[in-house]
């Protein structure tokens, strides 16, 4: 119990997927203009995450060592993200039409989002168990959604802020505060 | 060899399928002139106009977001013409049709 809490902690906080691995940049950057677009991205990115993570796992263990066919893996996993992303755009855009009109572009873009096919092979070199893997997948797109959250607040924030030289208004000053974020993120190395 | 493309055929396969019901399952009516006008618009997804791809222009176009094709730059003369007569001509789900400006 205690070596899944570290495990949980450690990808959320420290090896934060975003801050310290720098996977996942785009929606990052994209789709943190505001608060409830981000949180939107956050939730769509867990469960992509999770999905994919619990299915890539049976499908190694389950179909791909049964027939010695490891090697398959990176283009088999790239289907089942693919799936995963279509899906989610399919039920988003039933269920919460506003969500995915406000997501626009960045929803489709969840398939080349590095961090979900990095959980997904980081499971196997690693050698997790079901429940190592459920926990790590978790708390990768924990620590996503909530440096995106954070992100998306201070950017709100700036935005507002009327004193921002004209050459820093909009991107610059958001990558400026991206790579301080990652600082004070680096601050939490030694927690455990 | 074969036992490879048979494990990625099946698994493609049964993706598919998923996807396949999924559409379905969660389809949403929409305004068929949408489909139509983003087959008339250029098809770059360049974003030029503001948003999210053809599709985004096209779904301005017939809601009445905006009134005019003048936001997408790469549309030709033609095109522009071929988008004002169709809206013109087609009645939407409501019955009225849209008039743009050009």
């Amino acid at each position: 119990m205690g070596e899944l809490l570290t495990l949980f902690l450690s990808t959320v906080l420290i090896n934060n997927i975003i801050l310290s691995q720098f996977l996942g940049m785009c929606p990052f950057m994209g789709v943190s203009k505001n608060r409830s677009s981000a949180l939107g991205m956050g939730f769509a990115v867990l469960f992509v995450i999770v999905g994919s993570s619990i299915i890539t796992y049976f499908l190694y263990h389950g179909v791909l060592v049964t027939f010695g066919l490891e090697y398959l893996q990176l283009i088999t996993f790239i289907l089942v993200i693919a799936c995963f992303v279509q899906f989610t755009e399919l039920f988003l855009k039933k269920f919460s039409p506003s969500l995915y009109k406000s997501l626009g572009i960045f929803l489709p873009l969840i398939t080349t989002n590095c961090a979900v096919l990095a959980v997904a092979l980081e499971n196997i070199t690693k050698k997790y168990t079901i429940v190592e893997t459920l926990v790590n997948s978790v708390g990768v797109s924990v620590g996503f959604m909530l440096v995106l959250y954070i992100f998306s607040t201070i950017r709100e924030r700036l935005d507002m802020n009327t004193k921002t030289p004209k050459a820093f208004l909009g991107n610059p000053l958001a990558l400026i505060t991206a790579g301080l974020m990652a600082l004070a993120f680096g601050g939490l190395a030694g927690l455990i | 060899m074969l036992s490879a493309i048979l494990v990625t055929l099946v698994i493609g396969g049964a993706l598919g399928l998923v996807l396949g019901v999924a559409s379905k399952v969660f389809e949403v009516q929409v305004d068929a002139r949408i489909e139509e006008v983003t087959g008339l618009l250029p098809g770059y997804n360049c974003g030029g106009c503001g948003y999210a791809g053809c599709s985004g222009m096209a779904e301005a176009l017939v809601t009445g977001d905006v009134n005019a094709t003048a936001p997408c730059k790469p549309c030709k003369k033609e095109q522009r013409d071929a988008i004002v007569a169709y809206l013109k001509e087609t009645p939407g789900p409501n019955g009225e049709t849209v008039t743009l400006r050009g």
